[in-house]
């Protein structure tokens, strides 16, 4: 009769597996009973996730998925949690979107800024916003006690509420009857790879191997690992809580951020209302992170496999009947499995 | 002849290569009460937990009233008629003191909990066997050595015929041990058997009936308490002979390394810590004596840094601290052994190497720029794990397993190496075995003569008189009596911890 960890524990191995294999047996069943052929269905699925000419699709759908995985496992590697990730999302699109149409704009006539470094400096800049409101949120817990649980998901609704109020008014496309801004002049717009994949993938992969090499190699990733395993005996030793949660905020909100950017940049070209937000990104990148514990290579393998569960998802749906709440409903049997075998069974 | 109430045959028990206890025959005495001794890591709790039923073991038997018994759990163990008290206890702190006695078997007046029957009973037991405790305060609010009666009741609620306490009085204060004792033979006068592990050798001798020593997972000796001595229980622990007294010459104090002027702590008329003034000296060891609870812990948290005081002014090295958070105070020039290491001075899921590092790792050569030489630290670790003896396999095993010792050994290797100017060692032998103490107490003594200010908080009298230059007493916040080592011993000390200036004078 312990009381529980609050935390998830890192996954031992063969719970993994073990726990897909629940999942995919009660989804078939559920498929089953609702008139479907269940091995049609998980065939559509493996096929439309990982055949090779699938693979860009799954990818570009990785891409935004696995960085929020990031930036959601950053903060909780420390025993912290950024619920915020929609509104910095949003905030970071938003900055992304807005600063390649406007400054050429503002700019005198002579200072005709290229392309690539008109993208760049959109991207920093809609890093530098996000990662400083979630440092915001942050700043509630260690200047006014909010614990940050509360203030990082409250501070996502006014980002999200300013961004639509300006797309939808001010700054409006008023050529579209939509809410969005105008297009992204061309030469800033991010370089593609093949198909729908373009360099936002080599960012995500540099960022995933510098969280991964700050997290094993470096002072910073060793006190937020220890913050994480004991928060207390970090600030015995000297750690300080405060800024260490501000930096955590901000490079956690840097990285959401950065998505923002790459969506906007390298497949929207401009900022429409909600669409960053409606694929729930943020939401499946939260639980990808909580099943690793916040160890950033679990993170990103379930990231990556929630990515191929999500696109095979939507090849089943085109190829059969099968709506694509199965995969979603999948993912959260995996899910729940693994968290129960965590809680249970440990009475003592 | 007494009948045998709990017995072991060869009881083995392996975590990989380490062979934790290694063919264990133990022989308990209905209605006694039996001492289990042995160095840090001999392997005591993990015997402890196979008789409770928290582990199986890999081979041998336990026999119950001569009736062979396998426990698949602790519920089962305790089915049988086994109690244990951990080292952590395990309560809810929300939960009052008889929710937490009759969870899990509460009484029912039809499908409803019966709260009345449920208070009465609770308190009918704690009177039975003298735990004074009110049933109905919530746990959270109650003392160390109150939560510890609300353990053994939880475990006479259920009927315990064999009652387990492993390392009872390491947290306790001496009243509270008394208080403990008195408990405990009770509870041998109402025929029940107790196990009781300790490292004090005058517990045993006061308490206990017989002892089983244990070395290195084996029994190397059993004896009946009046027959023999301390001395031939260190020798059964160790093989050799422990010097018990600290061999060190006279202090010589330098200058003033921490200067504390009307430190408060708390508002009000009587705030926790209350004015308090004194100088530690660069050369000497401060020992602080006083009963559990008159502003000691408080005193420490604000000369760390853990919290901030409400007035006065504390100078460390010629800086002012009063208002700076720990890591200014650490770069000031303070190295802390906290009071409780499992909670504050480790990460039980962290490595050797990791909980070693801490407070490192932003020195060289452990950093290079932002990065960690991981041979530094791996080098780092393996070094003090050898001169402090830590028992563990090597520096990437996760301190969890440690036992109690020698996670306390640990925290010691780590904060004496810091050589920082300002040392302060809370309970610094707190479970740790006799051979450990001494090793201890010669390095305090060393580190004192290397010019180290030493403030040692302590609440085993003979550890504050065996090691202090100076003795501060508090009572209420204040210091009582500011003696010199000579001035002091246990009896005036104790005088003066209660409170009596008049007497001790
Ligand atoms: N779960 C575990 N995994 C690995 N090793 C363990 C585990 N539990 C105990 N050990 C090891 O077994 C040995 C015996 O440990 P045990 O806790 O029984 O010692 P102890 O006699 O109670 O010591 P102490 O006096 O310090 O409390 C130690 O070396 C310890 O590191
Ligand atoms: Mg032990």
């Amino acid at each position: 009769m312990t009381p529980r960890p609050s935390r998830l524990p890192a996954l031992s191995l063969p719970a993994v597996p073990l726990a897909i294999l629940i999942g995919v047996v009660l989804g078939g069943l559920l498929v089953l009973v609702s008139g479907g052929n269940p091995l049609d269905a998980y065939w559509r699925i493996l096929v439309g996730s990982l055949a090779p000419a699938n693979w860009p699709d799954t990818l570009n759908w990785a891409v935004p998925l696995v960085g929020m995985t990031i930036a959601a496992a950053i903060p909780l590697r420390g025993g912290m949690v950024n619920l915020g990730g929609d509104g910095q999302l949003a905030i970071g699109g938003f900055v992304a979107a807005v600063l390649p149409v406007m400054l050429p704009q503002i700019l005198p006539e002579a200072i005709a800024l290229p392309g690539p470094v008109l993208a760049a400096l959109a991207i920093l800049a809609a890093m530098l916003a996000s990662g400083l409101y979630a440092a915001l949120a942050a700043l509630g817990e260690v200047r006014f006690g909010i614990p940050m649980l509360i203030s990082s998901l409250l501070l996502s609704y006014p980002a999200i509420g300013v961004t639509s109020y300006f797309v939808g008014f001010p700054l409006r496309d008023t050529t579209t009857g939509l809410s969005q801004t105008a297009m992204i002049p061309e030469g800033a717009r991010l370089m593609t790879i093949s198909g729908p994949l373009n360099i936002g993938l080599l960012m995500i992969v540099a960022v995933a191997a510098l969280v991964l090499y700050v997290d094993r190699r470096t002072v910073g990733g060793y006190e937020l690992r220890m913050r994480g395993l004991n928060p207390r005996f970090t600030a015995y030793g000297g750690v300080k809580p405060g800024p260490q949660m501000l930096r955590t905020l901000f490079a956690s909100g840097a990285i959401a951020g950065l998505v923002g950017a790459i969506i906007v940049l390298g497949s929207l070209y401009r900022f429409q209302d909600g669409a960053l937000l409606s694929p729930g990104y943020t939401w499946s990148g939260l639980m990808a992170a909580l099943l690793a514990g916040g160890e950033p290579l679990g993170a990103i393998t379930a990231g990556l496999f929630f990515a191929a569960l999500q696109t095979g998802g939507f090849a089943m749906q085109r190829e059969t009947e099968i709506p694509r709440v199965l995969t979603m409903i999948l993912q959260a049997i995996i899910i729940l499995f693994l968290a129960m075998r965590h809680g249970v069974g440990r009475r003592g | 002849m007494q009948m045998v109430e709990l017995e072991t045959a060869g009881i083995v028990k392996r975590f990989g290569t380490l062979v934790a206890n290694d063919g264990i025959d133990l022989s308990v005495a209905r209605g006694e009460v039996h001492a289990v001794m042995g160095e840090n890591g001999a392997g005591k709790s993990t015997l402890m937990s196979i008789l409770y039923g928290m582990q199986a073991p890999d081979e041998g038997s336990i026999l119950l009233r001569g009736q062979e018994v396998r426990f698949r759990s602790a519920v089962d163990a305790i089915d049988h008629g086994m109690g244990m008290v951990h080292q952590a206890f395990k309560l809810f702190n929300s939960l009052t003191v008889w929710e937490n006695v009759v969870y899990g078997r509460e009484p029912r007046r039809g499908p409803a909990l019966d709260r009345r029957a449920a208070i009465a009973q609770v308190g009918a037991l704690a009177e039975r066997f003298r735990l004074s405790v009110d049933p109905t305060a919530r746990v959270g609010d109650l003392s160390v050595g109150v939560r510890q009666r609300v353990e053994i009741l939880k475990a006479l609620y259920r009927d315990a015929r064999i009652l387990i306490l492993d390392e009872p009085t390491a947290v306790l204060t001496p009243q509270e041990r008394d208080g403990l004792f008195d408990v405990i033979r009770t509870l041998k006068a109402d025929q029940r058997t107790i196990l009781f592990v300790t490292h004090k050798l005058h517990e045993v001798m006061a308490i206990t009936d017989s002892v089983t020593v244990l070395r290195q997972g084996r029994v190397t000796e059993r004896m009946a308490t009046r027959d023999t001595t301390p001395a031939e229980i260190i020798r059964a622990m160790t093989g050799r002979v422990v010097n018990l007294t600290v061999d060190r010459k006279p202090a010589t104090p330098g200058a003033a390394v921490l200067d504390v002027q009307g430190l408060t702590v708390g508002t009000g008329a009587k705030p926790v810590v209350d004015k308090l003034s004194f100088r530690l000296h660069a050369g000497e060891i401060v020992g602080i004596a006083g009963v559990a609870g008159n502003g000691q812990t408080e005193l420490i948290e604000a000369l760390t840094g853990l919290r901030r005081p409400d007035g006065g002014r504390v100078t460390l090295s010629g800086r002012d601290v009063t208002e700076a958070d720990v890591e200014a105070h650490r770069a000031a020039g303070l190295a802390y052994v906290p009071e409780d290491r499992a909670v504050t001075g480790t990460a039980r899921a962290a490595s050797a190497a990791d909980n070693l590092l801490m407070g490192y790792q932003r020195k060289a050569p452990f950093t290079e720029g932002l990065r960690l030489n991981a041979k530094a630290v791996a080098e780092h670790a393996r070094r003090l794990i050898g001169r402090f003896g830590v028992k563990i396999a090597d520096e990437t095993v996760l301190v969890g397993t440690l036992s109690g010792g020698n996670l306390q050994k640990v925290v010691i290797a780590r904060e004496l190496t810091h050589q920082a100017p300002l040392l302060i060692a809370e309970q610094p032998t707190r479970g740790v075995d006799v051979g450990a103490i001494e090793f201890i107490h010669a390095e305090l003594v060393a580190e004192r003569d290397r010019g180290r200010a030493i403030l040692l908080v302590s609440a085993e009298l003979s550890e504050i008189l065996a090691l202090s230059d100076r003795i501060l007493v508090m009572y209420e916040g204040r210091i009582l009596a500011d003696l010199p080592a000579g001035a002091a011993d246990e009896d005036r000390l104790g005088l003066l911890m209660a409170g009596r200036t008049g007497q001790a004078a």
